[in-house]
């Protein structure tokens, strides 16, 4: 079967503006994205340019947007997208800046990788176990023993440490879309990643802190794209949900994200009932109301006002028993 | 008559009461028995699991047991509330630890949940149990000539292996149903994406950017007005336009209806009918336009 790849083009030393070059080619059985391009650059235009390496979906190298959704280029076969969308057009990630044709510059992506400390936090902690000496005669290394036990939100097929960094997430993220400082989620994930390893010597919350700063973890817009497209099959949007449950249980509720959280939970506990009016004000405190004094006039002239007291639901107290069972009566 | 267990969510009892309206004027139309679920609470969206994960698991599993003692399934009308009681049901069906944990707090209010609601959203309710063909038939007030702009956002789509109604590289069953009312779908890239409404009172400029980026990008395409399936969207594209706006530069004047709104005025109900004076940007003159 022929089929055509549409290609976007840019090569910045002699393009002043992006343009698309299709290339008609064979397929064979089994044919994946990334065969075609190889196939067109060897054989067709030498001068299209593209990242990949290892062609098994473990480098995440030759990420890109294929048909308008970014996956491997190595695990996506032409068939189904020639039956779908009868061509394959492939274009750069999203969110980050094009070098040349499909190829983009990822150091924004790793910035924020960095930023988490993708790393187990050691200094200071027990000088015992850590830093370098000599053993003495006899003597035996000491080493921390862990249990499975400890590692169990850190392992399984589909958890954050099997991330391999391809930007699949990063570059379909709406919130890294809305904002290009926020952290993403292949970092927020490896960040509650190292919050959960049991080796990791923070304690005294920094991480949770440092990702509690604008920009972090309270940006998430849970648009769930993260989840849809990962590769291998990891959730960030998951990872990033159970961070903030974690900053909120050790009580870093004064950004206006944890503000948000706590003031829908108490909502409810009181009502039953999200009280739209109460969780605006919890949120975004006095200084956001006026803010928005133009939005809650427009409001209130059209009839849209939440009312000011609501009613609770019918066995309200089905669902303070909730609470109550929980302990969070009090939260 | 098709019967369901009527799951609103807060906001369409609450400041978007005319979501609520239009989706009983049209499920009177369509004869879709909307049974009232007064104990149920608010499914506490993706804010009540980063509280506390068990607390989602107990609040929502109520309202799965709730439903499944009155013997039907859960129609809603919010993309978020069709999510998160999809995502509770999927994990008490999946993890019986998960589930043994929710009846025994079940246990105690009298309640047990055994896995058998399905929760549906309405645009899938139409387009599956009523059909867009038998849909076409009863539309009163053709759309013909009118570009309407189907906004899904998120929530009705992904994560498409626990909400499983339509393609998420790819969905259609919006589109189709506008047609079906005689309307011009106008496609879109923003179509999918996020309306920023998580964020709106968190981080306003990044919320403000998506909304604005898909308002600006319909405007682009000439459509007439934005159609969303979620109160939680259409607050953030309608209410908070104006921020939208100056974040993308434009003065933007898009009217945006909730789903059942058109189908309603394709149905023939009025401009009061549909509680459109409650919008923030206008619908006078694209009513005027239908002729309603």
């Amino acid at each position: 079967m022929e089929f055509k790849v549409r290609s976007y083009r840019f090569n910045p030393e002699v393009d002043t503006q992006a343009y698309y070059k299709e290339y008609a080619i064979q397929d064979f059985p089994g044919m994946t994205v990334l065969n075609a391009l190889m196939k067109i650059k060897y054989e067709l235009d030498g001068t299209l340019s593209f990242r990949r390496s290892c062609r098994s979906a473990i480098c995440g190298s030759c990420a890109m947007k294929i048909n308008g959704i970014t996956k491997l280029a190595c695990k996506t076969q032409v068939k189904p997208e020639i039956m779908k969308f009868g061509i394959v057009n492939v274009e750069p990630l999203a969110n980050m800046p094009v070098v040349r044709d499909l190829i983009v510059d990822q150091e924004g992506f790793f910035d924020t990788i960095k930023a988490i400390k993708p790393y187990l936090l050691t200094e200071g902690e027990n000088e015992e176990l850590s830093g370098f000496k000599t053993l003495k005669e006899g003597e035996k290394i000491k080493q921390p023993v862990y249990s499975r036990e400890q590692f169990k939100n850190l392992t399984g097929n589909n958890d954050t440490p099997n991330c391999i960094l391809c930007e699949c997430c990063y570059s379909e993220c709406n919130g890294v879309s809305g904002n290009k400082k926020y952290l993403g989620p292949a970092a927020l994930a490896k960040l509650y990643r190292y919050s959960e390893d049991p080796r990791d010597n923070d304690r005294d919350v920094s991480r949770l802190l440092n990702g509690s700063k604008p920009d972090g973890m309270w940006d998430c817009v849970h648009c769930q794209a993260c989840e849809e497209f990962c590769p291998k099959g990891i959730s960030p949007v998951k990872a990033i949900v159970r961070l903030h449950e974690k900053t909120i249980k050790n009580s870093i509720t004064s950004t206006p994200g944890a503000k948000h959280v706590v003031s829908i939970a108490q909502s409810i506990k009181k009502t039953g009932k999200l009280d739209e009016a109460k969780v605006a004000l919890g949120t975004a405190g006095i200084a956001g109301v006026i803010r928005d004094l133009p939005v809650v006039i427009s409001a209130a002239l059209k009839g849209k006002m939440p009312p000011l007291k609501l009613e609770p639901i019918k066995n309200m107290d089905d669902v303070k028993l909730a609470y109550k069972e929980l302990g969070l009566e009090e939260k | 008559m098709i019967r369901y267990a009527y799951y609103p969510g807060c906001v369409a009892q609450e400041s978007g009461k005319e979501l609520d309206n239009a989706t009983r004027f049209v499920a009177k139309k369509l004869n879709i028995d909307l049974i009232p679920m007064p104990e149920a609470s608010c499914c506490g969206g993706g804010a009540l699991d980063g509280f506390d994960k068990n607390l989602k698991l107990f609040i929502n599993g109520r309202t799965l047991a709730l439903a499944e003692k009155m013997g039907v399934d859960i129609l809603t009308i919010c993309n978020t509330c069709t999510l998160t009681l999809s995502e509770v049901n999927e994990e008490l069906i999946n993890n019986s630890e998960s589930l043994d944990k929710t009846n025994e707090y079940l246990s105690k209010i009298g309640l047990r949940y055994s896995g058998k609601v399905k929760i549906k959203h309405l645009l899938y309710v139409v387009r599956d149990e009523i059909g867009f063909d038998a849909l076409k038939k009863m539309v009163v007030k053709n759309l013909n000539g009118i570009n309407i702009a189907p906004f899904y956002g998120c929530h009705i789509l992904r994560p498409s292996t626990v909400v499983k109604f339509d393609d998420v590289e790819s969905p259609t069953g919006f589109e189709e149903l506008i047609m079906a009312l005689g309307g011009e779908p106008v496609s879109y890239a923003n179509r999918t994406k996020c309306c920023g409404f998580q964020t709106i009172l968190v981080d306003r400029a990044q919320s403000s950017y998506l909304s604005g980026s898909a308002i600006l990008e319909a405007k682009g395409k000439k459509a007439d007005v934005m159609v969303t399936p979620c109160p939680l969207c259409h607050l953030s594209l309608d209410m908070y336009q104006s921020a939208a706006g100056k974040s993308v530069n434009e003065k933007l004047s898009m009217p945006v209806m909730h789903l059942p709104q058109l189908i309603g005025i394709a149905l023939g109900a009025n401009f009061a009918e549909m509680g459109f004076s409650r919008h923030n940007v206008s619908l006078k003159p694209l009513s005027e336009r239908i002729g309603i």
